[in-house]
């Protein structure tokens, strides 16, 4: 009984410490209808034996979407939004959980997020990290967990995945335009036709 | 004429009557009752596969009914479709419900068709590969670059090149969002989560029917929901027919219940009125369904109807009790006899001519109508001399008077005006008829609520997966040359998709290669990536170990000679894939090529020049029927109305003859004027309203003059026959009218037909036998 009433009390307790820590991070990040930035993009392919490596620039607009535009080593295109997916083969099915968490990682849409997510975290003067698993089943299968880490805007992001893959992104030089430039705009037009 | 005794021919009745009882007893238990929509349609006249097809076509789509729940977010949709589900499964009316999309089995047909990856390509992998093999090798350094890589290349493995992958994702062309294993889609302002069911019994019984409406009424009451399919169409229409029955019977039967109230004063006439009536139609009913096996409810709607020309023979039995003192039943039937087997004659005529059009509802209709005339006409020749013995009024009813006034008048008034009213007239004719343009479309034959059409509408737009109701039909000698010729097809589908005069198409061959050309693909990919190196550089690029290229070299080396043969491919297949192919037989390949988002039908009949390809539109098909047999019924009603002609002639001589014909002749060219100035619904239905026209018409112009050739102490037959034509002209505008009010447009039309005719056979047969010396 007394166990029982204690690991309640635990419980409760480290609920509201999550919700507070996303509370205080969520208020610590910028946050405008666009954000933009560049990313550098490491991934770790257990049967690869070098790292894959990709640089590009990012396009994060809240009410579009986000644009994702490798630069190096091939150029390439890769457009999503709640609903959609596109990349130069077209249209992907890909589980639109994906398409969101995606943007709101990069919109820093923590509630969003825990909606997907089980958060645990913490909020350190310097930095902050959080640590997101999935609740979704199919999610769960795929990725084991996701880092994300940052200061008054988000700065990496650490991807787990179940078969041992590693996909680590940081982000630099990121601005908050007011207006997205034609060009983002015609992308992202692409998006919602 | 004596040895007509009424007990006798009573007895006969009754003996008759028990006969069709014991027949009903035993035919209408089972269950009788047809509600489908496709079961109106005629067979079609082709070849027998393409009829098996079309079954097989129609079998799929009665049975499918797609629900989707709305919410403001995914979560709720999902959570109401669970529920959704668990009151569905409660029904028992469904065989299968599909709400999560059975990974499982995606996960086993990917590890079936694995082993044949070399074998299996699909049409873009083969058309890179032979146009620039290095750009499906960039392709694949995009996708491994993005950051999607982990769900668009997570068997890279296994699958170094994305072979496998691509195939796969291509042999399901629709990108559908799936969350919790749901399928989720997205509009403007709402998330909708996909339920797929199957309907336990393509041939729903009425009560099942209601059932799924009360599913549906109770579901949207939940919050929201969109369903469409084939069987809540056929339920809104079995709904709806079944209002019409009633609002069709009991305002015919209320309107007959007081006429003939008001006019004989007596329960007798009501009550014999009403044995003819329950005899003709039972006995129609259990001929119905001893002949055909089911009665259509659209039967019974037109069935209906049949009360109010079932009581014209005994109107005028009994009406003639006003023409003589002293009526005695016998003498009375001796009097009309002749008329009433002339009248028989000619109805059941016009009855005979639905025999011959293709359509199953109207042969239905036809036999009904015959065997419920027949019966009806049975009961009042035998049954009503004995019950109406001392049948006898002391009053004279008002519609009498009006009917009297209406015969000794209104043909001297159209007499002394004919100089201005016959212009008017021809001009209201020739106009008229200058304006009735023919409508054929089969789909008038459906009535549905807008609300129904806009839903399925709507969830075309959301899911476009729905396959259209045409289709091509693919043969071929053997497989590979039914392979062969739809891949024909299929590269000039292809081209119309991309002009957009088609969202999506469907054929098998797109997925499963003969074995020659799996043979082709292997070769291709051997000579384009694996001789060349081009692989060999790509993997080492990637980081690769050597073993995993060597590892990779050896799988595809010893993957040479796999062949899959397609049952064993169609085995792996989903549900829509196994239903596109039809067969072999001694003969030939038969396989089904569905097609999704079609913007103009007119581009595709001129594929059938490809070799094997034929075009199915059933609907158009139909409609052209429709179109063809109206034409026939044309020149099949001209001829009944010319047969009457004839026979009456010989009868009466050919000037009498003529007078009596004139007035269905009239009445029917006046209906036909008055649908083209009102711009009713022209069809092949009116025109067998036309031959009822001409029944009921030739009736009322019989009498007319049967009573101006009676003897002359009969002098007042005229007064009788006037009112027994006006008592039931009314009683059949009761019953036809009232089909005017049908949903339903071709029932509509018939109604409307009907009544336009009736009305102007009504104002011109008192002119029948009119004399000028009254004037």
């Amino acid at each position: 009984m007394i166990l029982k009433a204690l690991l309640l009390f635990l419980l409760s307790c480290n609920l509201s410490y999550a919700a507070d820590v996303l509370a205080d991070i969520t208020a610590r990040l910028i946050k405008t209808p666009i954000t933009q930035g560049e990313f550098q993009q490491e991934k770790r392919l257990k049967i690869l034996r070098k790292p894959l490596l990709s640089t590009g620039a990012f396009t994060y607009s809240q009410s579009n979407g986000v644009i994702w535009k490798t630069l190096t080593p091939i150029p390439s295109l890769l457009l999503v939004n709640d609903a959609h997916l596109l990349t130069g083969q077209g249209e992907q099915a890909v589980p639109p959980a994906f398409g969101k968490v995606f943007k709101a990682m990069l919109g820093g849409d923590l509630k969003q997020l825990s909606d997907g997510f089980v958060i645990t975290g913490e909020n350190k003067k310097s930095a902050w990290s959080l640590q997101l698993t999935p609740k979704d089943e199919m999610l769960k299968k795929i990725i084991s967990s996701i880092v994300l880490s940052g200061d008054t805007e988000l700065r990496g992001l650490d991807m787990q995945e179940v078969n041992g893959n590693i996909t680590r992104i940081s982000f630099t030089k990121i601005t908050h335009p007011d207006q997205l430039t034609s060009e983002q705009q015609t992308d992202f037009e692409r998006l919602s036709p | 004429m004596n040895v007509y005794h009424p007990r006798i021919t009573a007895w006969l009745w009754l003996l008759g009557l028990l006969i069709v009882g014991v027949l009903g007893s035993r035919v209408l238990t089972s269950d009788w009752l047809e509600t489908g929509f496709l079961a109106l349609l005629p067979v079609t006249e082709q070849q027998p596969e393409i009829a098996k097809a079309v079954q097989q076509h129609n079998q799929l789509l009665n049975r499918k009914v797609i629900w989707l729940t709305g919410a403001a977010s995914s979560q709720e949709a999902i959570t109401q479709a669970r529920q959704l589900k668990q009151q569905l499964q409660q029904s028992g009316l469904f065989s299968q419900l599909m709400l999560e999309v059975p990974m499982q089995q995606t996960v086993n047909n990917y590890q079936q068709l694995f082993p044949y990856r070399y074998q299996l390509l699909d049409a873009q992998t083969k058309l890179t590969l032979a146009n620039n093999p290095k750009n499906l090798l960039s392709q694949n350094l995009e996708i491994l670059y993005s950051p999607m890589a982990q769900m668009l290349a997570s068997d890279l493995e296994h699958d170094p090149l994305l072979l496998f992958s691509r195939y796969f994702n291509a042999q399901n062309p629709l990108k559908l969002n799936v969350e919790q294993g749901i399928v989720i889609l997205h509009d403007a302002n709402r998330y909708w989560a996909l339920l797929l069911s199957d309907l336990q019994d393509e041939h729903l019984q009425l009560d099942k029917l209601e059932t799924l409406l009360t599913l549906v009424n109770n579901a949207k009451a939940n919050g929201d929901l969109m369903v469409t399919g084939m069987p809540l169409f056929t339920a809104y229409g079995a709904d709806s027919a079944k209002q019409e029955i009633s609002t069709v019977g009991v305002g015919s039967s209320v309107g007959i219940i007081v006429l003939l109230l008001l006019t004989f004063r007596s329960l007798r006439p009501l009550l014999l009125s009403s044995i003819a009536i329950g005899c003709g139609l039972f006995a129609a009913l259990v001929a119905c369904v001893l002949f055909f096996g089911k009665v259509h409810i659209i039967t019974l709607v037109f069935g209906a109807s049949l009360i109010g020309v079932a009581d014209d023979y005994a109107i005028h039995f009994m009406c003639d009790s006003f023409g003589t003192k002293d009526w005695q039943p016998r003498q009375g039937l001796r009097y009309i006899f002749s008329g009433l087997v002339i009248g028989l004659c000619t109805n059941l005529l016009s009855y005979v001519g639905l025999v011959f059009s293709p359509f199953p509802a109207l042969q239905e209709v036809a036999l009904f109508s015959a065997v419920g005339l027949l019966v009806a006409w049975l009961t009042v020749v035998l049954l009503f001399p004995l019950l109406l013995t001392g049948f006898k009024h002391t009053h004279e009813p008002a519609i009498l008077k009006v009917a009297n006034y209406w015969q000794q008048h209104s043909p001297r008034w159209l007499l002394k005006n004919k100089r201005w009213l016959l212009p008017m007239f021809i001009v209201f004719i020739v106009g008229g008829l200058w304006q009735l343009t023919p409508r054929d479309d089969v789909r008038l034959l459906q009535s549905a609520p807008a609300e129904l059409l806009q839903t399925a509408d709507k969830i075309k737009q959301l899911l476009p997966v729905s396959q259209e109701s045409q289709f091509f039909l693919v043969s071929g000698r053997d497989v590979n040359d039914w392979h062969h010729n739809e891949q024909q097809l299929l590269g000039r589908l292809k081209s119309l998709t991309q002009q957009y005069q088609l969202i999506a198409y469907q054929g098998i061959s797109d997925y499963w290669s003969d074995e020659q050309n799996q043979q082709k693909n292997y070769q291709l990919l051997n000579k384009t990536l694996y001789e060349s190196g081009l692989f060999k550089s790509y993997m080492t690029e990637l980081g690769f170990s050597e073993a995993a290229i060597n590892t990779e070299l050896k799988q595809f080396n010893e993957a040479k000679n796999k062949t899959i043969s397609l049952p064993d491919w169609l085995k792996t297949a989903d549900e829509v894939k196994q239903q596109l192919w039809l067969g072999c037989d001694a003969e030939r390949c038969l396989s089904r090529v569905s097609l999704t988002g079609i913007r103009d039908l007119s581009v595709f009949p001129a594929l059938q020049s490809l070799q094997g390809v034929t075009w199915v539109d059933q609907v158009e098909q139909l409609s052209s029927l429709f179109a063809r047999y109206r034409v026939r019924v044309s020149g099949l009603i001209i001829a009944a109305y010319l047969l009457v002609f004839i026979g009456l002639g010989f009868k009466f001589g050919w000037r009498n003859s003529l007078n009596i014909t004139a007035v269905p002749v009239v009445a029917a060219l006046v209906a036909l004027a008055t649908m083209g100035w009102f711009d009713q619904l022209f069809s092949l239905f009116n025109l067998f309203a036309l031959l009822l026209v001409l029944g009921i018409g030739v009736d009322d112009a019989i009498f007319f003059f049967m009573a101006d050739n009676a003897p002359a102490s009969d002098h007042d037959k005229r007064v009788s026959t006037s009112l027994a034509v006006t008592l039931s002209a009314l009683t059949t505008l009761l019953a036809f009218g009232l089909l005017a009010v049908s949903a339903t447009e071709i029932v509509h039309a018939f109604g409307f037909t009907v009544a336009v005719g009736i009305l102007t056979a009504l104002v011109f047969s008192p002119l029948v036998g009119h004399r000028e010396k009254d004037v």
